[in-house]
């Protein structure tokens, strides 16, 4: 469908005209990409709604392929349309469609939105998207630009990504004087799952909240599972212990779980003991473990 | 649910376990692992009554309560949960409730009796030592991290179907199961149903021959309209409502009961219904641990109005190894052997046999396989009591529910993927080992959904 008939036809008074049109939109060209915008933010409902799916469908259509026909040109154009002399609507909605399809030559871009507060949480669930360490790289530059309201998210985001590269940063924010940042550092950190250079110090679980105590051990936890699977055996159990070592009955299966994935004869020697737990349920999983961790018998 | 990894290849079982016992100093092989091994005779009971707490308590939450007038009575099981109704339940009490809504919140905390504790943030829910195991029958954003976080509070996990709203989602809720040794029931209990067993028992018993294709069929979704945004009642705490999802201004049209519709909170009917059907057809294939190979979705969404979930629907899901295809058809072709509104038809080489519904209505199957399963019983499908008793089971043995997390996480995936190929209009190649779109930058992005802050997993 040429551009102008696009246009003309997202504004019919007929629904099925403009389903029509936003079904077709694929085939447009980018050019029709800041009347859409206009008309998605400045129009009634219904049409409103055929220039979003329209903008949405055009960005499909180029999404599969990373170098395909006229993405490059989709993406600049959706850019242009986070600028603020569109509506939010407008600019939340080509956050999102970017989320897909922008590569990493806009992570830049995007990122220069984290400073923004009416579209922060929109331009950094975008980079959040876009692969590649360049998006890694605008994240975690990001980190010491942005208010300290914004931070734990961007630590959120770096822990999603698993971004290697943040593990001093985070272990430097466990020890801030902010408990959302110190928190949100403790929970990216076990995410990334790698060792910082200077030793991580948790927040004093005494100054925590039941729920960060909770949140505490789980980040504690999964960074054991990472240290576990990439072959750093002796931190791993090191921290398994610690969980066997809590009175909760869940930390103490969580320690067994995670030993029994170690599978040796010393993380057999640390579960033993609680195979005679007065818990039932701890008792019953370090008895799976235990069978879990024995070979076949070799025939 | 454990995963014996061994460091030393040639070690062998019995070697291991001495040294591993000689290691400990302590006691003999046999003191260590009981002949009972994971027998659970003798052992110390469960707590007498077991005290849930409950996340969402709107219509289907509600149907989860454990009120106080039954304390120190009989109680039987739920019926419409797969089993017959007839089994006693464990003693049990809803001791706390939690929702974003305080008139729910009040109107369930009436039906519960007593002084349940009430809370807006399910967190504190969690925090309660008091509660063992949570019932989440939250709106279906919030099904993932709802489950990860009670894992991580040590709570067992009733959570209603579907599992999860992306594939990220439900590997990580699969991980948060696991890491904490946790039960999670999902909440398709058409697998639990006395049908579902007969027609599994009947097909896996070859009864069928070989299965090649499964035609679910299911009515199609309403058009919607158009609803004016507005500010959201007193009563509702709509930010947590909106939780992890994108954020979208208050309607009333895609909040309580009508969520369903918007792709972002409920997916439609294929996450819906779909999440049930596919289920049964999912256990009954034998593909509670494996996935598709391609899935194509033809269909159109709303014309106009507020929705954006599938009108009408077909998403076709080859499988390979056995080669086999699951159709999902909204509007689809009925059974011609039983009266229902959506279920499936399983095709084999010695014909058809069909099996209605898999939720809380009467599923329901032909009487070939019902005659077949009087006289003679496969052994190769499980038989759960009910899903509600299975669960229970569950929470004593430590065992893996019927519908525990991996395969929620797989029918989920069928659901989320059949919506993703929907909204993209094309064809996806599906890495099911890696759970990666095979060449589709965009659709690879889509199967994970960065939380909106606080809520991430």
């Amino acid at each position: 469908m040429e551009d102008q008939k696009l246009l003309a036809a997202i504004q019919s008074e007929n629904a099925d005209v403009r389903f029509a049109a936003w079904r077709q939109a694929g085939e447009s060209t980018a050019a029709v990409v800041p009347e859409l915008g206009r008309l998605m933010g400045a129009s009634t409902a219904p049409v409103s709604k055929a220039a979003r799916e329209a903008l949405t469908t055009m960005a499909h259509a180029v999404g599969k392929d990373a170098d395909a026909p006229g993405r490059a040109a989709l993406v600049t154009a959706l850019l242009g349309l986070t600028t603020k002399s569109n509506s939010l609507p407008v600019r939340v909605h080509a956050f999102r469609l970017l989320s897909g399809i922008a590569g990493a030559d806009k992570a830049a871009q995007v990122a220069a939105a984290l400073r923004l507060p009416e579209v922060q949480e929109e331009a950094i669930y975008c980079l959040e998207r876009i692969p590649g360490t360049d998006a890694d790289r605008e994240l975690l530059a990001s980190y010491k630009d942005v208010k300290d309201d914004f931070k734990p998210r961007v630590l959120y985001a770096l822990g999603h990504r698993r971004v290697q590269e943040a593990a001093a940063v985070c272990a430097e924010a466990m020890r801030s004087a902010n408990k959302q940042i110190a928190m949100a550092a403790v929970r990216a950190y076990g995410r990334i799952g790698k060792p910082a250079a200077a030793a991580a110090v948790y927040p004093d679980s005494g100054a925590l909240s039941e729920w960060q105590r909770v949140e505490e051990m789980d980040s504690q936890l999964r960074f054991a599972d990472h240290q576990a699977r990439d072959g750093n055996h002796t931190e791993a159990m090191r921290i398994y212990a610690v969980a066997l070592g809590r009175a909760e009955e869940h930390w103490q299966c969580a320690g067994i779980i995670g030993l029994a994935k170690i599978g040796t004869p010393e993380a057999a020697v640390a579960i033993h003991p609680k195979l005679k737990s007065q818990n039932r349920v701890v008792r019953i999983t370090a008895e799976k473990a235990w069978i879990s961790m024995a070979p076949p018998e070799r025939v | 649910m454990l995963t014996g990894i061994m460091s030393t290849e040639t070690t062998s079982r019995r070697g291991f376990l001495k040294g591993a016992a000689a290691a400990s100093g302590a006691v003999s092989l046999f003191d260590i692992v009981p002949a009972r091994a994971l027998g659970l005779e003798g052992q110390t009971p469960p707590s007498d009554t077991i005290h849930f707490g409950h996340i969402g308590i709107g219509g289907r939450g509600r149907g989860f309560l454990r009120p106080m007038s039954n304390v120190g009575k009989q109680v039987k099981a739920p019926a419409n949960l797969g089993g017959d109704g007839s089994r006693i339940m464990l003693p049990s009490l809803s001791v706390a409730l939690c929702d974003v809504d305080t008139k729910r919140l009040d109107t369930a905390a009436t039906l519960v009796g007593g002084k349940p504790k009430l809370y807006k943030d399910f967190r504190r829910l969690l925090e309660d030592k008091d509660v063992d195991a949570v019932f989440i029958a939250s709106p279906d954003h919030w099904h993932a991290l709802q489950t990860i976080m009670a894992c991580e509070a040590g709570k067992d996990v009733y959570v209603e179907k579907p599992a999860c709203n992306t594939i990220e989602e439900g590997r990580a809720m699969v991980s948060a199961a696991e890491r904490y040794g946790r039960v999670v029931q999902v909440g398709s209990q058409g697998r639990s149903t006395l049908s579902a067993w007969q027609a599994a028992n009947y097909i896996r018993g070859g009864q069928l021959g070989r299965v090649s294709r499964v035609l679910c069929w299911h009515y199609a979704s309403p058009d919607g309209d158009w609803t004016p945004d507005s500010e959201p009642p007193p009563e509702l705490d709509y930010d947590m409502w909106v939780g992890p999802a994108r954020w979208l201004p208050y309607n009333v049209k895609h909040t309580h009961g009508a969520f369903r519709w918007m792709i972002d909170f409920g997916g439609g009917q294929i996450r819906d219904r779909g999440a049930h059907v596919m289920s049964i057809a999912n256990w009954i294939m034998n593909c509670d641990d494996k996935g598709p190979v391609s899935i194509e979705a033809k269909g159109e969404p709303p014309h106009d109005g507020m929705y954006d979930s599938a009108v009408t629907m077909r998403v076709t899901y080859e499988f390979k190894d056995p080669d086999w295809t699951l159709v999902w058809a909204q509007p689809g072709t009925p059974s011609q052997e039983l009266q229902a509104a959506y279920g499936a038809v399983y095709h084999g080489e010695k014909g058809p046999l069909t099996v209605t519904y898999g939720d809380g209505e009467p599923t329901n199957t032909e009487q070939k396989a019902r005659d077949y399963a009087e006289r003679c019983d496969c052994g190769k499908a499980f038989k759960s009591p009910g899903h509600a008793e299975n669960f229970e089971d569950c929470i004593r043995t430590r065992e893996k529910p019927i519908m525990h997390m991996e395969a929620a996480h797989r029918v989920a995936s069928l659901c989320v993927l059949g919506n993703v190929s929907f909204q993209l209009q094309r064809k996806l190649e599906w890495d099911w080992v890696n759970e990666r779109v095979v060449n589709d930058d965009e659709a690879n992005r889509m199967l994970s959904r960065p939380g909106r802050g606080p809520w991430h997993l």
